[in-house]
């Protein structure tokens, strides 16, 4: 592999331990894959340390401890806990301050700490053609496909790359590895950014790791309905990348049509109709929790559901859950759009979401935190993607709807079905 | 065993030595959701070592399943001490696997499971070397 005299500089130990530790290990990756040299990386979006998991906040702390600072921007991924009000979701104290150790650590590198899986409605928005390493596959596949940067799905490496502003090109770094792999002619009618994450989850199931050219939709996706459908893609399947002319830079609205001898798959309504049949598993009238905001909630978002709870109150005995960023809340805030939610009785929270907090049994986390997954009956959800983990990782059935029947589920307390 | 070979060549992928004892399998496997992280037991329905331990073994599958999340588990199996202490495969495996085994020193070989599984039997000891890419029969 092919190193520059910045990369040789850091693996010699010019600038301290981690970043060699950094460089040694993007180069084993690279070597792994073929790299023929490194980019240079313009923005990484990292890996926060999480209390939930065993020795993994300490891991950042080891980082910031030996020095380490970041030096591109980087933006911090969902944590374990809102690490300003765990009370709201009942998560034991000892994880809120194990969670909060990550925060300092963090701070201490030089990180914004946004703690989002949508760190692109925290201001974070890297453009076209800059190299970027994500470790959340919604990022990756929206920096992809709607922002054209470039960016594989990755994992605790993207901390490295935010180290030493260097990554391997491998993957979808390198041009000739962002070509459509399938034609996905989009018959359905989706309307509202569930129905987007159906449809992609839709997609995902049938392309798997490939990358789709989207045709068929009547008008462009508004920037939450593109969020969505990625991320749909990005949880049913290991898409990394969409196509959608007109959209995705470089490719113009009367771009040539992928090439014809792709495999193609049609999605119909009865299709993504099926995504929510798959993901309605609970019972109509025996659920807790309604949660909005996956991916976390954009500032449109929180406009949306402002005016849906305006004048309407939660039914007691169940929790209305919106989840955003930290900085999307202090911007709702701003604009006086939190007192209808909160006046609703709903809770706003920041920094995690029901699968990313003490919710998940998948987790084995240090046993002197006292985290006890609570006994949850069912989740109503407006997100294929939450529904499939809560599934996998809350083992908590699920009921699937679009964002203002879950509202309406909320008040009413009885399941509003999309269909 | 006489004849048989006692060293395999592959590529390596992930640096370091280590050795255990052979487990061989013949699915793909995941790290996100296979094996249970407490007790390094495979718990996965697809995977045909279901019931096994993986812990302080040498794994030899085909392939990894696909997750961006692989890394997070293979490290957390080796915070709880439950790890498998190499992996053997044959196709590349996923770039979140290969993260996971650097960060928890696990060293990788691939290009060589198939002919492993079928040429030493589960439980034989191996030391699998991640510099030269080759495993050999102790």
């Amino acid at each position: 592999m092919e190193l520059s005299d910045h990369d040789r500089a850091l693996l010699d130990g010019r600038d301290g331990p981690v970043p060699r530790q950094a460089m040694e290990a993007l180069i084993q990756l690279g070597e792994a894959f073929d790299a023929p040299d490194m980019v240079d990386i313009g923005y990484a979006h990292v890996h926060a340390g999480m209390a939930m998991y065993l020795g993994d906040v300490e891991l950042m702390e080891d980082l910031a401890g030996k020095g380490a600072q970041m030096r591109v921007p980087v933006s911090t991924n969902i944590a374990n806990a809102d690490m300003g009000n765990w009370q709201d979701t009942h998560a034991p104290e000892g994880l809120a301050r194990l969670q909060q150790r990550a925060e300092q650590a963090h701070k201490a590198m030089g990180s914004a700490n946004c703690f989002t899986c949508t760190p692109y409605w925290a201001g974070h928005w890297p453009t076209w053609n800059m190299h970027i390493a994500s470790i959340e596959s919604g990022v990756t596949i929206f920096a992809n496909s709607v922002l054209g940067a470039k960016s594989n799905r990755d994992g605790f490496f993207a901390v490295y790359a935010g180290i030493t502003g260097r990554y391997p090109r491998f993957g979808l770094h390198l041009d000739s590895k962002r070509k459509a792999t399938h034609r996905a002619v989009v018959e359905a009618k989706p309307e509202g950014t569930t129905d987007f994450t159906a449809l992609g989850y839709a997609i995902g199931a049938e392309v798997t790791n490939g990358i789709p050219w989207i045709g068929g939709l009547a008008a462009r996706p508004d920037l939450d309905e593109l969020d969505a459908l990625g991320v749909g893609m990005a949880t049913s399947g290991g898409v990394a990348m969409f196509i959608l002319p007109g959209v995705t830079p470089p490719y113009t609205e009367d771009s040539e049509a992928a090439p014809e001898n792709l495999p193609s798959l049609t999605i119909r309504d009865a299709d993504v109709r099926r995504i929510y049949d798959e993901f309605c598993t609970g019972a109509a009238e025996d659920f807790d929790i309604v949660h909005l905001g996956c991916p976390h909630a954009s500032f449109e978002e929180m406009k949306h559901y402002a005016a849906l709870l305006d004048g309407r109150k939660v039914r007691d005995g169940i929790e209305l859950w919106v989840t955003t960023n930290r900085h999307v809340r202090q911007m709702a805030a701003d604009a006086g759009l939190l007192g209808p939610i909160l006046a609703a009785g709903a809770k706003v929270i920041a920094d995690t979401c029901p699968i990313s907090c003490h919710f998940a049994r998948t987790c084995s986390p240090d046993p002197t935190l006292g985290v006890v997954p609570p006994q949850l009956r069912t989740i109503v959800v407006d997100s294929a993607k939450q529904a499939r983990y809560v599934r996998d990782m809350i083992h908590c059935p699920t009921l699937l709807t679009s964002t203002e029947r879950a509202v309406e589920s909320a008040v009413s307390g009885r399941f509003v079905p999309r269909f | 065993m006489s004849g048989a070979p006692r060293e395999w060549r592959g590529r390596a992928i992930v640096r370091g030595r280590a050795s255990g004892p052979a487990l061989p399998s013949r699915t793909a496997f995941s790290f996100l959701g296979d094996a249970d992280i407490r007790s390094g037991a495979v718990v996965g329905e697809m995977s045909d070592l279901r019931g096994q331990s993986v812990t302080g073994k040498v794994l030899i599958v085909p392939a990894t399943r696909g997750s961006a999340g692989a890394w997070r588990f293979l490290y957390q199996l080796k915070q709880h001490n439950t790890h498998p202490v190499a992996i053997v495969t044959d196709d590349l495996p996923d770039p979140s696997v290969v993260q996971g085994a650097i960060l928890s020193e696990v060293p990788i070989v691939s290009g060589m499971a198939k002919q492993l599984a079928a040429e030493v039997a589960a439980g034989a000891m191996l030391e699998v070397d991640g510099d030269e890419g080759t495993v050999r029969l102790l």
